[in-house]
């Protein structure tokens, strides 16, 4: 302080300045000069200043959307920190370290930066988009379900259609993922309404209704997918299944049988298509079929579901019930032949009642019935359906 | 009715300097007026090259920073090493041989050019703080630019000041002037930075003092967003008290933060003094000894502790660490800067306080989130009452707490949880560490000057412990010099007291009323006799002083009520002041 105490005095011995400067305005003229003079100097040093700091803040980012792109989330994550040194308010790097973050599987921190950006901008697709897979990724479903829906109205920044279809795409997952069926159909139906006739685009939401188990609007969806390109394999496949499972086997056979046409590898369609077949042979209750052909048909019946009966012999409470269907088939067996069926028409019902109980018996029992039986039950199902 | 209008003319206190005395009062009055309105244009002015200044300082820092660490956020080990060391060094040096003035935080010598130098700041040292601290935060030095800031304006203000020839008074107050627009630019919160220099600097709330400071504030920030943008220090997060009970949980963190601001004041207080003991050869080095044992805190995996760490707050306010990493750093920052303060590398305390109090509070929000998972509070809340606690227990600025953390969040609903919380800190720092850190520097420094705090708790003694009640008679205007007599020579009084009309009081001695007698006066009514004899007059809540300046003049000053100036309270006479002063004294 002895410093400052020398330098006190030498103030003091300052001669005072002539008193013509003593002039209010002339004092507070030459002040705005010097403010002025002051002012343009730094503005330069501003420019500078502010064209370094974009420079390093625009460097920065584009190494860390390289990153980001190839999922190096750490980096990428140092990078964007590194670019909001330069400029802490751009929205865009604020995003994209949130979307490093998610990466890096840091959804906390995500969220809060994801906050901030959404009171900014809460009209943001993206940022409704982030925000609701974290809440989803955290079991929020409401929260979720908000943002996805809010997504789903948001402005996006390049091709807002397709990122609302995508948005929407993903929260019908999520309620798939939840087991909420018949919200995620309805999300389906608009989605469909909405994606015109886009041949890929059409098959993914047939795959999303029959997932909703929504098979009369998959079918539609599969088709109109072929109407686009009948030789896609993924919607033959998707419409053979969908056919299949609302019980039109010819419609399911066709679809399935070009599916296998078009790609050999698919064995689920083969199985389904084997299926069918076997159903399409053994329905006695087809329409088109004589009384002769119908009669050898419940013969036929008749006799898998013994074989289905003899091959699931178990114990206990399973043995009691299967005891019963075994002495009601045994009991009927003598009258089921060709000749019987055709002399007592009711006959044929009853048999193929005593058919379908096995089956749906022995399924309950000895688990999932595969070939004859699993046709069995399928006509089981389509015929009680009727 | 003032009590300034119960004065005499003749009683006015002159004022001080030589120069006022050779001038008439109509001259006087007319420079006073002059000047005084010049001062609030000067103090635009002087916000105005403040800001202009504060924005050239963060260009410097930024710069430093970008050539010295680098620009990423993964450095080098040997940047981290060499730059704040080598950059320590060349401080040392230029503090030692060519800035001498420029050490510290800058707000003590600030104080001092208001109560000991009159307002002189050298500009050398106001250039030498701004070339000093930017090296010295920009390599890594664990300090914060607003004290340097605030020097910097108070030194800017200084300079201005001297070359309009102002006179000492208005000198004396420049420098807070000053001080206040380089704080608020450096800050970007005028309220928080007039606060603290009402507070901390200057001690007392005029209107004059605090339209100039309010203007250099306000104009200071216009320049400083003019050039570097409007948004906040930190960008808050969502920030909400959902239940009362969390105020619970936000006394925890005054607690731990006033333990964190003793901590922290104690290391200042026992090491500082011990370095200056030093060789002064070793003060050469000091700096660059810092600079490498910060260097070696990086490189082991806390590079937040360096410079002034406001990224790292913003990142902690978004939940980037777990709390007890959190915890870990505002360790680490404490003892970073300690090592920056002690060994006279120029730079702040403001940016580590409040680093240091985010970090806290996001800890102490971690753990209590670990531990109550129901009190569902965002990190960011916590470090941002945190940032408060620390700033209310360390600094010991109370008001100023409140206040910026309320101008930093844009939040009021805040308010709660920081109020709380402060206030634990604030008591606790209070009671174990009893001298605020500011005072303790100034008096290793050896230096005497006043203590905001101190000046805030002292008891003031008042007219009400002086007065006594009225003995003698006290006589309405219209009573005769005769009645007075009798009724004075009755009581044994001296004299007496008189209650004039429409207001105000007079008194008269026995030996008066006698040569009014004697003059044949005696059926004169009293009124007709003392109308112009005022004699002033105290309210019971008026500081003693106040009561000091008539008593040698008048044997009893009458004591009236605020409510009705006819009611007499007491009377206290010169003997009854000295005599309760001494009690005072004697404790």
């Amino acid at each position: 302080m002895a410093g400052a105490q020398d330098e006190k005095t030498a103030a003091t011995k300052a001669p005072a300045l002539p008193t013509y400067w003593g002039s209010e305005p002339v004092l507070a003229a030459l002040l705005s000069l010097l403010a002025v003079v002051f002012f343009l100097a730094v503005t330069g040093l501003s420019r500078l200043y502010h064209a370094q700091q974009e420079s390093l803040g625009q460097r920065w980012f584009s190494r860390g959307v390289d990153d980001l792109n190839a999922q190096r989330y750490d980096r990428a994550l140092a990078e964007f920190r590194a670019a909001l040194r330069y400029s802490r308010d751009d929205y865009s790097y604020q995003l994209n370290l949130a979307q490093a973050l998610i990466g890096i599987k840091r959804p906390a921190e995500a969220h809060a930066y994801l906050i901030n950006l959404w009171e900014r901008q809460p009209e943001n697709g993206l940022v409704n988009l982030a925000l609701a897979r974290i809440a989803a990724q955290q079991g929020e479903t409401e929260q979720a379900l908000r943002y996805y829906h809010n997504a789903i109205y948001s402005t996006w920044p390049n091709d807002q259609e397709t990122s609302r279809r995508e948005a929407r795409v993903e929260l019908i997952e999520f309620l798939l993922r939840l087991n909420a069926k018949t919200q995620a159909q309805a999300e389906l139906i608009a989605l469909a309404a909405n994606t015109g006739e886009d041949a890929a685009q059409q098959a993914r939401i047939g795959d999303l209704f029959m997932r909703a188990l929504d098979f009369e609007h998959a079918l539609a969806a599969y088709r109109v997918s072929l109407r686009a390109n009948q030789r896609n394999a993924a919607a033959l496949a998707g419409a053979g299944a969908a056919a299949f499972e609302i019980g039109d086997y010819p419609m399911a056979y066709h679809y399935l049988q070009e599916a296998v046409s078009a790609n050999p590898k698919d064995s689920g369609s083969a199985d389904r298509l084997q299926t069918t077949e076997l159903v399409l042979q053994m329905d006695p209750f087809q329409r088109q079929i004589s009384a002769a052909q119908r009669n050898r048909l419940v013969v036929r019946a008749f006799a898998t579901a013994g074989e289905r009966l003899k091959s699931c012999g178990v114990g206990g409470a399973a043995a009691s019930s299967q005891g019963n269907l075994s002495d009601g088939w045994t009991k009927m067996k003598p009258r089921i032949s060709e000749r019987e069926l055709q002399r007592d028409p009711d006959l044929a019902e009853a048999a193929m009642d005593v058919v379908f109980n096995i089956e749906r018996q022995s399924t309950a029992i000895c688990g999932a019935a595969t070939g004859p039986d699993l046709a069995l039950l399928l006509i089981a199902k389509q015929h009680e359906g009727n | 009715m003032s009590l300034h209008s119960t004065i005499p003319n003749h009683e006015q206190p002159a004022e001080g300097t030589a120069s006022w005395h050779e001038r008439s009062p109509k001259a006087l009055l007319q420079l006073m007026f002059r000047e005084d309105r010049f001062f609030l244009v000067l103090s635009v002015f002087i916000g105005v090259f403040s800001g202009l200044a504060v924005v050239c300082f963060r260009f410097a820092i930024d710069w430093s920073r970008i050539y010295l660490l680098g620009s990423g956020v993964t450095l080098t080990p040997t940047r981290l090493i060499l730059a704040p060391t080598l950059a320590g060094l060349v401080i040392a040096a230029l503090v030692m041989k060519v800035f001498p003035l420029a050490r510290g935080s800058g707000v003590n010598q600030t104080k001092a050019a208001l109560y000991i130098y009159n307002g002189y700041i050298p500009l050398r040292t106001g250039i030498g703080k701004f070339i000093t601290a930017a090296l010295a935060i920009g390599s890594g030095h664990s300090l914060g630019p607003e004290d340097p800031s605030l020097q910097i304006g108070a030194s800017l203000a200084s300079a201005l000041g001297r070359r309009m020839n102002l006179s000492r008074d208005r000198m004396r107050l420049i420098a807070p002037v000053g001080a206040a627009a380089g704080l608020a630019a450096a800050f970007n919160a005028p309220i928080s930075a007039v606060l603290f220099v009402i507070e901390e600097v200057i001690g007392r709330w005029t209107a004059g003092i605090l339209g100039s400071v309010v203007l250099s504030a306000v104009s200071s920030v216009v320049v400083m967003r003019w050039f570097l943008g409007s948004e906040p220090l930190f960008r808050i997060p969502a920030v909400e008290m959902a239940r009362p009970s969390e105020l619970l949980a936000y006394s925890v963190l005054g607690v731990v933060g006033g333990l964190a601001s003793v901590l922290f004041s104690a290391g200042i207080t026992a090491l500082r003094p011990r370095c200056k003991a030093l060789p002064r050869w070793t003060q050469y080095f000091q700096p660059a000894l810092a600079g490498l044992l910060i260097g070696l805190i990086a490189v082991l995996g806390a590079p937040q502790v360096m410079g002034a760490g406001y990224e790292y707050i913003d990142e902690a306010m978004h939940g980037r660490f777990t709390w007890q990493f959190l915890a870990i750093l505002a360790g680490l920052k404490i003892v970073a800067t300690l090592l920056s303060f002690v060994s006279g590398t120029p730079g702040g305390m403001f940016a580590p306080t409040l680093f240091i109090g985010a970090m806290l509070g996001a800890a102490v929000g971690g753990a209590q989130h670990a531990l109550l998972p129901h009190l569902n509070q965002s990190p960011g809340t916590y470090a941002l009452v945190g940032m408060g606690v620390l700033f209310a227990g360390f600094l010991r600025a109370p008001m100023t707490s409140v206040f910026m953390v309320l101008e930093v969040s844009g939040n009021y609903s805040i308010i709660l949880p920081v109020l709380v919380a402060n206030t634990f800190a604030y008591l606790i720092s209070r009671s174990l560490q009893p001298i605020p850190i500011f005072d303790v520097l100034t008096r290793q420094d050896g230096l005497e000057l006043p203590s905001m705090e101190e000046q805030r708790e002292e008891d003031i003694l008042r007219v009400e412990d002086a007065m006594r009640p009225v003995a003698g008679p006290v006589l309405g205007p219209e009573d005769t010099v005769d009645h007075a007599l009798r009724e004075a020579e009755t009581a044994g009084a001296e004299g007496v007291l008189v209650r004039l009309k429409p207001s105000g009081w007079s008194s008269v001695t026995k030996q008066e009323l006698r040569e009014m007698a004697d003059a044949e006066e005696g059926g004169i009514a009293l009124s007709s006799l003392l109308g112009d004899r005022r004699i002033p007059y105290v309210h019971p809540d008026h500081p003693l002083e106040t009561a000091l300046r008539y008593v040698d003049r008048w044997p009893l000053v009458p004591v009236v009520s605020r409510a009705n100036f006819g009611k007499l309270e007491g009377v206290v006479s010169q003997r009854d002041v000295l005599e309760r002063y001494r009690e005072f004294g004697e404790g």
